[in-house]
């Protein structure tokens, strides 16, 4: 946990840094006793300032350096996970959600160790067509169509 | 009795508010009881088709669920001594030492009624003590209000957190969120890098689908594949009526955790696993035989259940009557009702009066439906143990990714749902609690907007949150909680 607090702290200092500059660079307002749009993000700053300090001394004081073998040992599933679901978010503005979920839903499926092809099939087809319909008729949203489907009209 | 109360009895008990709450205390014991799915997971997925109801409909069915959760998270505790959720853990340490002796059945049904009793308790509370809080809260001026928000925030620093650095770190990243967007007093867009996306700010529901959902996938999946996932719960479980000495025995338990359950609801950031444990080891230190506890008595069964139960309605007196959510859950309903244009608070009481009833009479209903619906289909309830992963983790990623696209029809919002369960992941790496974020995001633009209103008022001096008696009285307990925090060593939990 050593490494991650100090980790953090430092990432979450940058970030103080960042915040701190852009708040600096908010309009001034000039109405007499009114405190500036700029006023809550400064607050802001030198609460995260003084916070990720404070994490990075206890850190470096306190903070012990177990190591948590079982999360780096499964991460690899996880990356994967996420991957999938960019690619999935990524590929729904050009093929619509329909067409986008069938591949994600089927992978994600197989990542949860399904091998059944009719289950497969039902899931990954069925789930996202009903889920499409039933907003789109039922609850009034019309889910994306993409670009490429919107092409065809 | 008002006219306001009994327009809010007939709303709440129309067929369509009445199915609603039916459906949603249905839906709710089943995602409580499948492990690895949280209520706020379940209220999420439930979210999207809520946008298009009417809002007394659409919060019975929430309530439903929040209520159903609740106790559903008992029946996985009781029969594979996995808590389904959070609150339900305390209910594993005597629940599944009668399922493993032969009576899941009675372990059950001690829960259920417990459960029934607990929350039926806390809507008397609700009914009785919100509106006067309400009438009270409405005499609150700008510095009260934002000393009382931000008492809101260090309380559920110090509660939500092992560490107060990493609970105010993560209050903090939330106010920071915030920030994003026009600013609430003068309309001045901030931080937005000329995105027209970024205007409206950052929806703290798309934040929340992030935060909970994503991780809890990914979680899912670890334990998918390290083998930690949960076996099939057993199909026999016997009589679940307990025994007439039983009823007598857990009494007293019951009054324990029902009294418990609503006080410690009202404090935000409490929760139902601290208010269960508070209960189980008080209704232990009652009893007469105390060596019974862990080894399978109905008694440590009752007091959690009855106290993680009592939480509810507990946490909704905060959210109704101040517009402070108690937990995640009520977070959500206060989002909910916001996109209904209806804002909890002490206005609501005042200006949608009828509204606000409605809702504490969907509690009520709520309580009941759960305890019918448990107990006519428990066995097939308990069939839903069995649930295949497989169909139900892809499910619930689309389902996010509906739920954060039908709150504006905006791609973006998908984007930004999938940033904060990246965000979400970290936070979880490092073990900082991701609550203390989510009420900065539900309270920190009143937060500001008080806070830059009472120094307009005073000319810009600050020595009018001390002067005002409410406003230094939150002062003063904000700072007690922060100095509990650490005297309880929470500042350095680290180094534990």
């Amino acid at each position: 946990m050593k490494r991650r607090n100090i980790a953090a702290a430092c990432v979450l200092l940058a970030i103080a840094v960042g915040y701190g500059y852009q708040t600096a660079l908010l309009p001034a307002r000039t109405l007499p006793n009114t405190p500036d749009p700029s006023f809550f993000p400064w607050i802001n700053t030198i609460l995260l300032g003084v916070l990720s300090f404070a994490l990075l001394i206890q850190a470096v004081l306190w903070s012990n350096d177990e190591r948590v073998m079982e999360a780096q040992q499964a991460s690899v599933p996880a990356i994967v996970a996420l991957g999938l679901f960019l690619l999935y978010l990524v590929a729904i503005p050009f093929f619509g959600f329909v067409l986008s979920s069938v591949p994600f839903f089927a992978l994600f499926m197989v990542l949860h160790n399904e091998r059944r092809k009719l289950w497969l099939l039902i899931g990954a087809v069925g789930i996202p067509i009903f889920l499409y319909n039933l907003f789109k008729h039922i609850f009034g949203v019309s889910l994306p169509r993409g670009i490429f489907l919107g092409l065809l009209g | 009795m008002s006219s306001e109360v009994l327009q809010g009895l007939a709303q709440a008990s129309l067929p369509t508010s009445l199915l609603a709450t039916a459906i949603g205390s249905f839906l709710g014991l089943v995602v409580g009881m499948i492990p690895g799915m949280t209520i706020s997971t379940g209220i999420i997925i439930i979210l999207p088709l809520t946008f298009v109801m009417d809002p007394v409909i659409s919060i019975a069915l929430l309530l439903g669920l929040y209520v159903g959760g609740m106790m559903g998270g008992s029946f996985s505790a009781i029969l594979l001594n996995i808590p389904g959720t959070p609150s339900a853990s305390a209910t594993a340490i005597d629940g599944y030492p009668m399922a493993v002796r032969g009576e899941a059945g009675r372990a059950l049904g001690t829960a259920i009624i417990a459960s029934f009793v607990g929350g039926l308790f806390s809507f008397l509370c609700l009914y009785f003590i919100a509106p006067l809080l309400a009438e009270v809260a409405l005499k609150f001026h700008a510095p009260d209000l934002f000393s009382l928000l931000f008492f809101g925030l260090t309380i559920i620093c110090s509660f939500a957190a092992r560490s107060l650095i990493k609970g105010l770190l993560s209050a903090v990243i939330g106010l920071l969120i915030v920030t994003i967007g026009m600013d609430p007093v003068m309309g001045t867009a901030r931080f937005t890098f000329g995105q027209v996306n970024m205007m409206a700010g950052i929806h703290f529901l798309t934040a929340m689908i992030g935060l909970f959902a994503i991780p809890q996938l990914v979680e899912n999946l670890i334990a998918l594949k390290s083998g930690r996932d949960v076996g099939r719960a057993q199909s026999g479980i016997g009589s679940i009526w307990p025994r007439l000495q039983q009823l007598k025995a857990i009494a007293i338990p019951i009054s324990i955790g029902s009294v418990t359950g609503s006080f410690l609801g009202i404090l935000p950031g409490v929760g139902g696993p601290i208010a269960a444990f508070i209960s189980y080891d008080y209704t232990k230190k009652a009893s007469k035989t105390p060596a019974t506890f862990g080894k399978g008595c109905v008694e440590g069964i009752a007091a959690p259940e009855s106290a993680n139960n009592a939480v509810t309605g507990g946490a909704l007196i905060p959210m109704m009557t101040l517009g402070i959510p108690g937990d995640p859950v009520t977070a959500i309903l206060i989002g909910a009702l916001m996109i209904h244009g209806l804002a909890p608070g002490p206005l609501l009481f005042m200006e949608r009066g009828d509204f606000a009833y409605s809702v504490i009479f969907s509690f009520f209903w709520a309580n009941i439906f759960n305890l019918i619906i448990a107990l006519a289909a428990l066995r097939l309830l308990i069939k839903l143990l069995a649930t295949p992963k497989a169909l139900l983790m892809p499910t619930i990623a689309i389902l996010c990714v509906i739920g954060s696209y039908a709150l504006r029809n905006n791609l973006f919002d998908v984007y930004v749902m999938f940033s904060f369960g990246l965000l979400g992941l970290a936070m979880r790496w490092l073990d900082m609690p991701v609550v203390p974020l989510l009420l900065a995001m539900v309270l920190g633009n009143q937060l500001e907007e008080h806070l830059r209103v009472a120094l307009i008022g005073s000319q810009g001096d600050v020595t009018v949150f001390f002067t005002s008696p409410v406003s230094l009285f939150f002062l003063c307990l904000s700072g007690l909680s922060i100095f509990w925090s650490l005297y309880t060593g929470k500042g350095n939990k680290d180094k534990q």
